[in-house]
């Protein structure tokens, strides 16, 4: 059901290439205002606004390593493009434009208010605001809103976007507009500005859905033609402050000014850049050096600077450019998982627990700035339903308590270790490095683990995620990672540990197999409740997992990102943790 | 090649009248061998290889008696935030000569140390494989000729003209982690050796076929065939040992060419399991994860390790080949 976010693919490799001097070819740069005006200070951005001005006109250039799954709102998994299609598209609801957790909130952006569900949580009605107008002019409907997400089902053309209204809403087997003669029926719009969503089960998380950029409206009309299906990526109709001017495949994006927007119908976003340039396929060593040398203002991905050289000047403390860095949790959570099948007590589960050694672990992930803070909760700080708590000692005794794992051994009446295997993916540096540094720390204790490394493409479908390959195999321990698609417990905890959601032929999700009672009645409880309400359940439902010792958290991961100086309104999306694309400016 | 005229002083019934020198020592006449080994010693070059290959060999075998665990964790010694070692050129102690690993602080001596062995083990016993194939479809290629030789002939030419480090890639990728009876490194190591062994054999085959061809031909032969001899005779006793300079050769040669295959192998992240040291693995642990730019040495030492072995080996190979055959120098 729910898959993992992308962070954009390969920028975890940090860049082999030399660090060539940025002889500036990607993009035309903003004016060279390179008098900074106040002091700026590490992880400002983390907390407050860099530059907050209201000032208008400059090109904003957007360097990408990559290219997009795509740039269509309905077709576009990628957690960047979530972020960057709010300047030319609104959804149902939105993410609070604001920093710090405060980002984390959920507000209606399209809509007027939030959802209000009726017969018992089972349908859900919208109402949207009757005055917002789509780039050619014409007013945005209810009925666009439908159209839009009957996009969304047409996986033949539009293959990567998530599957959440296929799942939730009546009507699994409609096949999308282009197939289907007949329109959705669990979506209804009694009128212009009203739309109702009929649920198969109550979903309290509905909102967080509906914030996903497969809510934006499109008009029937210019889904056909030269934008229609998947060109429509070419040209997405805007209803956000940005609308595309050019779209030069794998190569260049340029947005300009929606004349039709109106800031009063979308606080979320801004329009203070008259251009906004996406350079596509720039080599990475490059875009670090770009944004340092200002011919690009933004890394588009958010995975931060990769390239080493560049990171150091960054990394050395008293830098200029170390002024204009920000180190934010990216949400993605890394685990390894403890399969309760093949490792069935639970003192043999606590003794790698404390057994682990958190630090070398941390170091494999590129110790604490890069690579993230020693993790001792399934859910990362900043998702809702975050509570700190240290079961094991983790971030007290770092290095690993070698005592209470001997004694947790005992315990289990192996008190001279076991042996188990430790799954990981080849091609995942990190990965393998974090995997020698715990077969390291659990030797010292007895446990003997061997490595069997996979390559990531079958992964979750073939080694990992097969269930039955992991007990034939017998890989007690399996590396991994987690992001939720909205920032809240349930986004983030129902895949990993709800029993109903153990896939026994591969694609497994919840690869510790926790199949227990008390979580499963949590998770029950809070998808009948509103969401604002079941706030206390994932703190709950987290110490539980953790207390089964069935997952063994190393750190929530952290990127290094660079702020250009020129840019305005900076500050990190807690919950992308990346920059607010929606409200950038220029000096 | 010489011709395998062994005829010792003492087998000659005719004693020569030789001269006795002005010192008095008796004219003596020389196996090809101890010729071979006069021509060598010459060779101080050659002579540094080989005493290099010896002093490998014993650290490879000896020297983990000595060295540390290459498996234990020193974070202290890491910086954190940049994750290079503390310290110059990559934090060099007492107790850590070769300094440190970057990330891990692992001991870069005892690391080196335990490469060795992995490197030397899958380059001997691939060039032994290589050298068996090698040796057995190029004599039969040679001598019988006609058909065989061409059926012989081509299958050399489809494995030199294979892609050779695609398909062990994909080789490696596809066994399981288990299979054979065997798992994780050892059935790595046997893998590699397999593989590595499997598509070197051709260059020694071409090489024997192609001696075989012109001994065949040779008087000695020609009279073991008249007095009856038949072929398996001919082939193990009048023409294999008159081919043990060729294979010494090529097999010395052969070695440092698998070496570096399996370090490409291990680059390419299809080697040796971690944590297992490996001088491949090392080196693309320090490019391909950036670790050069913080930590240069991490780079230097496996690299060194790799180069001064396989020119230790090339060099030894190459005095070995004048010694034997000095037409060819």
């Amino acid at each position: 059901m729910r898959t993992r976010k992308l962070y954009g693919f390969g920028a975890l490799t940090a860049a082999a290439a030399l660090a060539l001097a940025a002889c500036g070819s990607s993009g035309s740069s903003s004016g060279n205002n390179s008098t900074p005006a106040a002091t700026t200070h590490y992880d400002q951005a983390l907390t407050g606004v860099v530059n907050p001005s209201t000032h208008k006109g400059g090109t904003l250039t957007f360097d990408e390593s990559s290219v997009p799954d795509s740039t269509d709102y309905q077709n576009t998994y990628y957690a960047f493009m979530w972020d960057f299609v709010r300047l030319y598209s609104m959804q149902l609801m939105t993410y609070k434009s604001c920093p710090g957790t405060c980002g984390d909130t959920l507000v209606p952006d399209l809509a007027t208010g939030p959802g209000v569900a009726s017969d018992h949580g089972l349908v859900w009605t919208y109402h949207i605001q009757p005055d917002v107008h789509f780039e050619n002019g014409d007013v945005v409907t209810s009925q666009d809103v439908k159209y839009g997400i009957e996009r969304s089902y047409a996986k033949t053309v539009l293959p990567n976007g998530p599957n959440y209204y296929q799942v939730l809403l009546k009507d699994p087997t409609y096949a999308g507009p282009y197939k289907s003669k007949t329109p959705l029926t669990s979506i209804t719009t009694p009128n212009a500005t009203t739309i109702v969503f009929h649920l198969a089960a109550p979903f309290s998380d509905f909102d967080y859905v509906n914030a996903i950029p497969q809510s934006t409206p499109v008009e029937q009309k210019w889904d056909t033609g030269k934008y229609g299906g998947a060109n429509f990526q070419l040209h997405p109709e805007s209803t956000g402050p940005y609308e595309f001017q050019s779209y030069t495949l794998n190569k260049q994006i340029v947005l300009v000014p929606n004349p039709h927007w109106n800031p009063a119908t979308d606080p979320q976003a801004k329009q203070l850049a008259s251009k906004l340039v996406f350079n596509l396929n720039v080599n990475q060593s490059q875009i670090d050096n770009n944004l340092l040398s200002n011919y690009a203002d933004i890394d588009a991905a958010g995975t931060g600077v990769q390239t080493a050289a560049v990171r150091d000047k960054i990394l050395t403390a008293g830098s200029t450019e170390h002024a204009d860095a920000d180190n934010p949790i990216n949400g993605f959570a890394r685990f390894v998982y403890i399969n309760e099948k093949v490792i069935p007590n639970l003192h043999c589960r606590e003794a790698i627990e404390y057994a682990a050694d958190k630090t070398t672990m941390q170091d494999a992930w590129g110790g604490p700035v890069v690579g993230g803070d020693i993790a001792s909760t399934v859910i990362p700080p900043n998702i809702i339903g975050y509570q700190k708590f240290d079961l094991y000692d983790a971030l007290s005794k770092p290095n690993g308590d070698d005592a209470a794992a001997k004694q947790q051994l005992s315990a289990c009446g192996k008190a001279s270790g076991f042996t188990t295997g430790l799954a990981y993916r080849t091609d995942r540096p990190q990965e393998v490095a974090a995997a020698q540094a715990l077969q390291a720390a659990l030797a010292q204790v007895g446990i003997k683990t061997t490595l069997d490394g996979y390559t990531s493409g079958k992964y979750y479908t073939d080694f990992a995620g097969d269930p039955s390959y992991v007990h034939t195999h017998d890989l007690g321990l399996d590396m991994g990672g987690w992001g939720a698609d909205w920032p809240d417990g349930y986004g983030f905890l129902d895949e990993l540990s709800n029993g109903n959601t153990i896939a026994t032929n591969g694609g497994n999700t919840n690869i510790s197999e926790i199949n227990d009672p008390t979580i499963n009645n949590l998770f029950k409880q809070a998808a009948g409740q509103p969401s604002d309400q079941d706030v206390s359940i994932w703190p709950q439902i987290d110490k539980d997992i953790m207390a089964q010792a069935a997952i063994l958290p190393m750190v929530y991961q952290k990127v290094l990102l660079y702020r250009n100086p020129n840019v305005t309104n900076a500050y990190v999306d807690s919950y992308y943790g990346m920059y607010n694309y929606a409200v950038l400016g220029l000096k | 090649m010489a011709a395998p005229l062994e005829i010792s002083a003492a087998e000659s019934d005719t004693t020569p009248q030789a001269p006795e020198g002005l010192s008095g020592k008796r004219i003596e006449g020389r196996s090809l061998g101890q010729i071979a080994w006069l021509r060598l010693r010459r060779d101080w070059v050659a002579i540094g290889g080989g005493i290099f290959i010896i002093i490998l060999l014993l650290v490879a075998i000896f020297g983990p008696l000595v060295v540390q665990n290459p498996d234990i964790y020193h974070p202290n010694l890491i910086n954190p935030t940049f994750q290079g070692p503390n310290g110059a050129f990559g934090g060099i102690s007492l107790a850590h000569p070769l300094g440190v690993e970057p990330q891990t602080g692992r001991d870069m001596l005892s690391r080196v140390v335990y490469g060795a062995r992995i490197s030397l083990l899958i380059g001997f016993l691939s060039t032994v494989l290589a050298v068996v194939i090698g040796v057995f479809f190029g004599l039969i290629a040679g001598y019988f000729g006609g058909w065989v030789d061409t059926v012989i002939a081509r299958v050399m030419d489809v494995f030199l003209a294979f892609p050779l480090l695609v398909f062990a890639i994909a080789l490696v990728g596809v066994i399981p982690t288990s299979s054979f009876g065997l798992s994780g490194n050892v059935l790595r190591v046997t893998m590699l050796i397999f593989i590595i062994g499997f598509f070197s054999w051709p260059y020694m085959g071409r090489i024997i076929r192609g001696q075989t061809l012109s001994l065949r031909e040779r008087e000695f032969v020609d009279a073991a065939r008249s007095l009856g001899a038949r072929g398996p005779y001919i082939l193990l006793r009048e023409l294999l040992p008159n081919l043990w300079g060729p294979i010494l050769v090529y097999s010395t040669l052969l070695i440092p060419t698998n070496i570096l295959f399996e370090a490409a192998l291990s680059y390419l992240g299809v080697g040796i399991v971690p944590p297992t040291p490996s001088w491949g693995a090392m080196l693309s642990n320090a490019v391909q994860n950036g670790f050069y730019y913080i930590d240069p040495m991490y780079m230097v030492i496996p690299g060194l390790a790799i180069f001064l072995t396989v020119m230790a080996f090339n060099l030894f190979g190459d005095g070995l080949r004048d010694a034997l055959d000095p037409k060819t120098r």
